[in-house]
Formats: structure tokens, C-alpha cells, sequence
């Protein structure tokens, strides 16, 4: 897979057609939206840099960018104010926060990469000496 | 300036008459220019009646007096005004900041113009002439503000400039003053959060940036409980954690309730069910009859009728944990065990009272007989006669007793032999009794264990201890609590001379054994350790890869070097306590770990890492 040059921006698309174009340092702070952008995950994400959400709509994903550049800023702060969230929103974004940003399911990704690694470097080994 | 205030100014003894007049606002420049005037007058009107230069002198004369007498007024008027100033002040520093800051920067202005320093008193006093007297409660006031007159009253509020107020003015200048206190009680909401705050590092929440979304929902979610309808199709691991929060804000009641209760779920955890009725807990069977795994705690309300509907109703239960449910009678319990003991296979009892004596504990132990974790805390009925009946649980592998009676040792060592060889958890708490042949039937029979507590005494000698960990066949404990196992004696400090609890050969021979897979461990208190021991065995270059959580708090030989060493030896630590350790000081803590308990009111009570990279360059001494 050959390295592409990864645009600065990418674009999330909510499921009533809003597109949100923000920066990829933070859309990956959440994991599934890292696992669709991965050029090496060979989905179409990594290629186009275009993040379709069928579940979400245009005011979550709204807030969740919020979020992504709020999580963004204050990386390695201590005691920073919360991000303000509309009780009316809550629970909606509370479904969206839980689909986008679970660290084990990022873990597992990765976890199944490695062992993909290893077994294609298996593989490798054994073609070459056979 | 300066000049004619210091000539003005004459200070002396001074007369009741002065006093009085000064009081009802009597100066006699006053009485001496109207005498002046009514003199002059009548000079122009009749200046034959002029006879000499006698009349003239006494004139004169009379004139000086009334100027002496004048100043010395003057000075007592100044006087008394200046106290009046004074406390008009101090009530208008209290009531009105913002009148106040008014005023000041009047004043300030005035500083700016006037070279001389001294003379913002003077100018004050100037200032307060052309104010009108403060009027007593009785007398007839014209409103600062809307100018009628009114009844002065002791309640009349004073305007902002002097003077006083009719009462819906006052009234009004009390709102604003309401409003202002307002905006000035913010701050205590934010000291409220740094206590949260506070409370949170405590707890070992070491957090670096900012909380997760899903975290940042949540909490919005249990503040706006009142709001919520339902919860949608939430996943089972996010309801999980919006009941933990709920149990935490102690907004779990009916209405609430109803919101966790799902049919096709087969978990249910309230862990502060006290607001929960009878009722409430027959509706969770209602609603949820395949319910596989039921966690209350704090069941206040769970009563005979709830445990009788809930044998009918939801038979599949295999996981009970009950805190607090006293209204659940004995007989209740023995029921419950013979129709449905055999399905349990975790059974978590706390805070029982009321019932739950040995009769019970010997149906448990006849019918569950599938039970592969039992926890018995505060069970205050429980005796070694009940005690003896859970030898007879054959697949027991997690035991938890905390039990107000004291267990003698030869029956914990009976325990052991008959069920040590399965256990993979023990957890003794308050073990007083329990001395070195526990230790040595520990030894002997238990190999499974991973998690291994054993607190609250102080019989066991380290040498058993020793012998315990040292080619024991057990595999390495993954838990150790070890704490308050020390020697207690007012009058010998020391201890024997043959250590009694956790000592040095004792921690060694743990570190030793256990040291390659530990990840939690608690010697809090064992204050026999000594301080080449804990160099020993935290030196910095010995690798104690899995260990997390470390608890020494009043360990008295632990100092910063000790502490350096921890950091050295302990790559994935997150939190170490250092209560009551007064060696410990100016310890630069790494990144991600949190270290609790500093001795020095100045301090933060907990540090954190923070700055540093990955690379965990800690300085060893010694």
C-alpha cells in the first residue's frame, strides 16, 4: 500500500446531508472515525477522506465536531470547563459518542491488524522458502 | 493648606454646651455672622446712635470670644462628623461596593489633583459640611431620591451619596444590593468544583486532557434525570454505567427506575436502591422475569413479599448481591435458599442485622450447592458455628468474610483444608484470631490463588509470613492486601523482638514470589517494614512490570528514596498512597501516575505526574 499524501481536512457527512469539513488531527481522536480514515484499512474513507454517518444527524455530528476540537485543544490540560452539551441533545449524542469513540473497539482493530501482520509475514516467510 | 488646617484645628477641653451644640448642627460662625449682620445693620440704620470708641472695644472683644468659641465648635462639629463618617463607611463599604467604589474614586481623583497626601481628611471634612445631618428615627426626612418627605425610621436605608431614603426607594436600593450579593456567591459554585475536583484525584482519577464524550453525556444525562422519557435502544454496557451514575447522584427512584427496566435485559444493577418501594422491586420482575443477574444495594424496602415474588417470578436468577435488606426474615432466607439455592452461583450478602444467623447460613450452604462465589459482609449474626457450614459448599472458588465474630484459628485452618485447594480468591477481613498454623495450612493447601486479602491482624508472625511465600506451590497472587497486620501494644511500640505481622522477611519473600505479577497491592500500616527492606526491594533496577496500585500509607520507614525507587521499579503504576509517611517530600512524580497522601499542609495532598515523557528518569538515591 503505498503511503498518499493525507489531505489536512476531511469531511463528515451527517445522515440528513450536512458535510462538516474539519481538521483530520481532530477528527481521529475518535476512534471509529481514525479506523474509517486509515489508508491502510483499504476502506473507501481512507481514500476519499469523506466519513458517511447513517445514524447520525446534522445537529449531532455538529456537536461531535465541537467536541473533536475541543478534545483537540485541551489534550494535555488538567481541570479545563466542560464542553457545554444541550440537555435535549444528550442522549442522542450519548448514542453517537458510544458508536465513534470506543477505545476497545479501537484496541481490537488494532490487535486485528497485528495478528494480520504477523500472519502475512508468515505467509511471506513460507512462500520464500518454499 | 496645611497651614490653615493646622490653625483652624484647635483641640482642647471643651464644654457640654459645645458638645450639644456641635450635636444639633449649631455652628457659631453661624451665630456670629448673623450677629455680625444684625450689628451692621443696625450701624447703617442708626449710625448716630454711635457713641464711642468704648462700645467699639467691647465690640471687639465680644468678637474674639465668639471666634475662639466658634473654632473650638467647629472642631467638635468636624469631630463628630468625622466618627459619623466613619461608620457611614464601614456600612457603605458592607452594603453598597458599588456606591463605595464611587466614592473612592472621587477620592482617587482628588489624590491625583492634590500634591499634599494629607489632605484627603481635610477634604473629606469639607465634603461633609455641605452634607446634611444624619436625621433620627422620628424626624421628618425628604427622600434622597424622590424628594417626599417621610418618617425617618431605624430601618431607613442611607443613599448611596448621604442622606436617607423613603422605604420604596429603600426597598428598591435592596433589590440591587440582592442582585449584587448575587453575582458575588459565584465564586463559591466554582470552589465547589475545585472540591469535586479535589475529591475526584482522591479517588485516583488521574485524568490528562479532556473527558470522553461519552463520559461528558452522561453526567448531562443524570443531571436532566427529571426530563427523561426513555432511553431509546442505549447499549447494555452505557446503561450499565448511566445506573452506576444514577446510584452515585442518588436519582434512582420509581420514576427513574423505570427507565433501566428493559425486558429483553438480563442484568440489573441498582447500587443505591433506598429510594426504591416494595412495589419497585416487584415491578423489575414484572418487567424483567429472565433477569439472570440482580445487584441492589442499599434494598431498604426489600422484604419478605419482594423475595417471595421474586422466587416466583424470576427463577433464573444465578447472581445475587443484596445489601442492607434487614426486612428479609430468617425463615424468608431459608425458603428462598431451599427453592432456588441450587441456581445461585454468586451470592453477595452485606450488611445484614436484623437476620441471617446460622440457621441461614446452614440452608445456604445445603442447597446452593452450586455457589462458586460467596461474600458474607457484615453479617452480624453469623457465629463460628455458621461459619463452619461453608466448609460444605463444594465448588466454592471466591470467599469474602467479613464477620463481626471472631473465627478461631483452628477453624479457618479446618476451612482451608477441606476448600483451600480451590479458592482463587480469599478475602479475610478483621481476621484477629487467625494465627501462624492459618499461615502454614495457607501454605499448604492453597494454590490457585490470585487474589489473596488478609487484614486486621495482629497474631501472625513475620517468620510465618516468610515461610508462607517462600516456595509456596501457589502460582504469583495477582492481589495482595496485607494491610494493618502489625503488632499493636501502647506500651511497646517496637513490637517484639521476634516480629509480629508483615516485616521484613515477611515483604521480601512476597515481593519475591509474587513480585513478576502483582497489580495491586496494600501493606498499608505494616509499620514493622524497615527502611533498607523497602530499598531492597523497590532498588529501582528489580522490574515489578504489572504493578498498578500501591498503598503504604503509614508506613512510617518509607521516604522519597523509597518513593524514587517505586517510580523505578513500577513502569505501569498509576497511584501510590503515602499517607501518614512523613519521610516523603519534594518527589518529582512522572507522568500518568498520581501520588496520594503528602505530608505537608503546604503541599497539594496529591501530585501528579505531569511534563515528563514516556522515559522515566528517576533519580535513585542511596
Amino acid at each position: 500500500m503505498s503511503e498518499e499524501k493525507q489531505t489536512e481536512y476531511v469531511t463528515l457527512v451527517s445522515c440528513d446531508g450536512f458535510e462538516f469539513k474539519i481538521k483530520r488531527s481532530a477528527a481521529i481522536l475518535a476512534g471509529a472515525i481514525k479506523n474509517m480514515l486509515d489508508p491502510n484499512s483499504r476502506f473507501q474513507e481512507g481514500l476519499t477522506g469523506r466519513c458517511e454517518f447513517e445514524n447520525i444527524n446534522g445537529l449531532v455530528l455538529d456537536k461531535v465536531c465541537e467536541y473533536l476540537y475541543y478534545n483537540e485543544k485541551h489534550k494535555d490540560a488538567k481541570d479545563m470547563p466542560d464542553l457545554d452539551i444541550p440537555p435535549e441533545l444528550c442522549l442522542e449524542l450519548l448514542m453517537a459518542a458510544d458508536y465513534l469513540n470506543e477505545r476497545e473497539r479501537e484496541k481490537e482493530t488494532n490487535s486485528m491488524r497485528r495478528r494480520y501482520d504477523k500472519g502475512r509475514d508468515f505467509l511471506a516467510t513460507f512462500w520464500r522458502f518454499r | 493648606m496645611t497651614g490653615r488646617r493646622t490653625g483652624n484645628r484647635i483641640r482642647g477641653p471643651h464644654s457640654a454646651l459645645t458638645d450639644f451644640l456641635a450635636a444639633n448642627n449649631i455652628s457659631a460662625q453661624q451665630i456670629r455672622d448673623s450677629y455680625q449682620q444684625r450689628v451692621q445693620q443696625a450701624e447703617a440704620e442708626d449710625p448716630a446712635a454711635n457713641d464711642g470708641q468704648d462700645n467699639q472695644d467691647g465690640a471687639e472683644e465680644e468678637d474674639a470670644e465668639a471666634a475662639a468659641e466658634a473654632a473650638a465648635a467647629e472642631a467638635a462639629i468636624e469631630r463628630t462628623k468625622k466618627r459619623k463618617r466613619r461608620s457611614e463607611k464601614a456600612v457603605a463599604k458592607v452594603k453598597e461596593s458599588k456606591a463605595a467604589a464611587k466614592k473612592k474614586a472621587k477620592k482617587a481623583k482628588k489624590g491625583d489633583d492634590d500634591s499634599d497626601e494629607s489632605d484627603g481628611d481635610y477634604d473629606d471634612a469639607l465634603e461633609n459640611m455641605y452634607k446634611k445631618p444624619k436625621k433620627l428615627p422620628g424626624q421628618l426626612e425628604n427622600c434622597e431620591t424622590c424628594g417626599k418627605r417621610f418618617t425617618v425610621t431605624p430601618y431607613s436605608k442611607a443613599a448611596p451619596d448621604g442622606g436617607l431614603l423613603c422605604t420604596p426607594c429603600g426597598k428598591l436600593v435592596a433589590k440591587d444590593e440582592k442582585a449584587l450579593a448575587g453575582k458575588a456567591k459565584k465564586p463559591v459554585a466554582a470552589t465547589k468544583k475545585r472540591r469535586k475536583l479535589e475529591s475526584d484525584r482522591l479517588d485516583g482519577l488521574v485524568r490528562n486532557g479532556a473527558k470522553t464524550l461519552v463520559q461528558l453525556c452522561i453526567e448531562k444525562v443524570a443531571q436532566h434525570h427529571n426530563d427523561i422519557e426513555e432511553f431509546g435502544d442505549l447499549p447494555v454496557g452505557l446503561l450499565t454505567r448511566l445506573g452506576e451514575i444514577f446510584g452515585k447522584n442518588r436519582v434512582l427512584n420509581s420514576r427513574t427506575l423505570r427507565l433501566f427496566l428493559q425486558p429483553d435485559l438480563d442484568t440489573l444493577a441498582v447500587h443505591e436502591a433506598a429510594y426504591l418501594e416494595t412495589e419497585d422491586y416487584e415491578q423489575i420482575f414484572a418487567v424483567i422475569p429472565r433477569i439472570k443477574k440482580l445487584v441492589l444495594n442499599n434494598a431498604c424496602q426489600f422484604k419478605d413479599s419482594s423475595v417471595e415474588y421474586m422466587k416466583e417470578k424470576a427463577g433464573g436468577i444465578t447472581w445475587l448481591q443484596l445489601g442492607a435488606a434487614n426486612l428479609v426474615s430468617n425463615d424468608m432466607w431459608i425458603k428462598l435458599f431451599e427453592e432456588r439455592g441450587a441456581n445461585y452461583e454468586t451470592l453477595k450478602l452485606t450488611w445484614l442485622d436484623a437476620a441471617f444467623d446460622d440457621a441461614a447460613v446452614a440452608a445456604m450452604a445445603q442447597h446452593c450447592t452450586n455457589l462458586t462465589r460467596l461474600k458474607l459482609e457484615r453479617c452480624r449474626q453469623i457465629t463460628p458455628t455458621g461459619f463452619e457450614h461453608i466448609i460444605h459448599l463444594p465448588k466454592l472458588q471466591h470467599l469474602t468474610l467479613h464477620l463481626s465474630h471472631e473465627i478461631p484459628s483452628d477453624r479457618l485452618v479446618a476451612m482451608l483444608t477441606t476448600i483451600g485447594h480451590q479458592l482463587q480468591t480469599l478475602s479475610l477481613q478483621r481476621a484477629l484470631d487467625a494465627d501462624d498454623s492459618f499461615l502454614a495450612a495457607l501454605h499448604t493447601t492453597c494454590n490457585r490463588l490470585s487474589k489473596l486479602r488478609f487484614c486486621e491482624n495482629d497474631a501472625c508472625t513475620d517468620a510465618a509470613y516468610a515461610a508462607l511465600f517462600t516456595n509456596w506451590t501457589n502460582p504469583p497472587l495477582r492481589f495482595v492486601d496485607l494491610n494493618s497486620t502489625r503488632d499493636i501494644d501502647n506500651s511497646n511500640p517496637d513490637g517484639p523482638p521476634d516480629t509480629t505481622g508483615l516485616g521484613d522477611a515477611g515483604f521480601q519473600a512476597l515481593m519475591t514470589h509474587s513480585g513478576s505479577k502483582l497489580e495491586h497491592l496494600d501493606v498499608s500500616s505494616c509499620r514493622h517494614i524497615s527502611l533498607a527492606c523497602w530499598l531492597a526491594v523497590f532498588d529501582g533496577r528489580k522490574q515489578y512490570p504489572c504493578l498498578q496500585t500501591l498503598n503504604v500509607n503509614f508506613c512510617g520507614t518509607v521516604d522519597t528514596t523509597v518513593v524514587a525507587g517505586v517510580f523505578g521499579s513500577c513502569p505501569q503504576l498509576r497511584k501510590l498512597e503515602t499517607f501518614g509517611c512523613f519521610g516523603v517530600e519534594d518527589v518529582r512524580v512522572p507522568r500518568g501516575i498520581v501520588l496520594v497522601g503528602a505530608p505537608r499542609a503546604q503541599d497539594q495532598i496529591e501530585q501528579f505526574g505531569e511534563g515528563w515523557g514516556a522515559g522515566r528518569v528517576v533519580e535513585v538515591g542511596a
